[in-house]
């Protein structure tokens, strides 16, 4: 890399997104789990948030998928959700009742409930 | 840091022998690494995030935009750029707090905040944040009442994330320059609040 593409790379960044639209599997408001899944490789969907139910609060577009590309596979483009979960839902009844965590996943992280 | 009289550590004599090696081989070039060193020691820092949140205190339709979709408001101010390519802003209220971490590794909206501070990459933070988040933040010394909701978001994914911090009484007469003084990393992260300014403003 040379400087002048250093420069262009810090000024215009890396876009992760797809160009082409793919079908979302799902819609905001939609209850969905996240898959109980143990790759030996590569994945952005966290331990802690696996088979535990959240709702979708909104379609951030279509990316190209980590867990793929990180194994310099098919770039896989698909929907990323921003889903929410209950405190409780992930750590149990005593977690604050109102407080929620949201995570980014992937279509392929996830399955409806 | 470092001095004449102070003997390099290990690891800064180990990068120096890594990045010679790697100039003699021609696999970089310093005038690259000069670049980017530049531009994270000087361009590059929290104070991009402070002009976006002074922005947004002043200007209710911007901050409108930049919560409707951070990235394209963000552009508006020409401060996207490497590692801030999505972003989404979330704000604090009376009512809300947001907390941003990323469990999986130290993701971090470099154009807007700079680099990540030491903890932010630690595993006490990234495991503690998620499981705990009121337990961290008491222990930043921020103690959030128990009605008031606590939002994690856990940056795993390609969109990076800003908190746009409540603005602080006492500052209806200040200028946005002087807003984006008051506006602290800590509090972009969620680990802080914005403090009131400590003298009264003229």
């Amino acid at each position: 890399m040379t400087a002048a593409q250093a420069e262009e790379l810090l000024r215009n960044g890396l876009s992760c997104r797809a160009e082409n639209d793919t079908f979302a599997q799902f819609q905001v408001g939609d209850c969905v789990r996240a898959r109980v899944m143990h790759p030996q490789t590569y994945t952005r969907l966290p331990r802690y948030v696996r088979g535990k139910v959240g709702i979708i609060v909104k379609d951030r577009g279509v990316y190209v998928f980590p867990d793929t590309v990180g194994q310099r596979l098919d770039t896989k483009p698909q929907h990323v959700y921003s889903v929410q979960f209950a405190a409780q839902e992930l750590w149990g009844t005593n977690a604050p009742a109102n407080d929620t965590l949201f995570i980014d996943l992937f279509d392929d992280h996830l399955e409806a409930v | 840091m470092s001095s004449h009289h102070q003997a390099e550590s290990d690891i800064a004599l180990r990068v120096k022998a890594i990045e010679l090696l790697l100039v003699e081989k021609g696999i970089i070039d310093p005038a690259t690494l000069d670049t980017i060193i530049d531009a994270y020691e000087h361009k590059i820092g929290p104070h991009n995030g402070a002009r976006i949140v002074a922005r947004a205190w002043i200007d209710p339709e911007f901050k409108h935009r930049l919560l409707a979709d951070g990235t394209s408001a963000i552009a508006e101010m020409k401060l996207t750029g490497f590692s801030s390519e999505h972003m989404v802003v979330v704000e604090n209220t009376p009512n809300i707090h947001n907390l941003i971490v990323c469990t999986l590794c130290s993701c971090y909206p470099w154009a807007i905040l700079g680099l990540p501070p030491t903890w932010y990459k630690s595993f006490a933070y990234r495991s503690r944040a998620v499981i705990d988040p009121r337990g961290v933040l008491q222990e930043f010394g921020l103690e959030i009442p128990e009605q008031v909701e606590v939002r994690v978001w856990d940056s795993n994914a390609d969109l990076r994330y800003l908190v746009l911090p409540e603005r602080p009484p006492g500052t209806e007469k200040m200028t946005e320059d002087k807003l984006a003084g008051l506006v602290t990393r800590n509090a972009m992260i969620g680990t802080a609040k914005v403090q009131s300014p400590a003298a009264p403003i003229d």
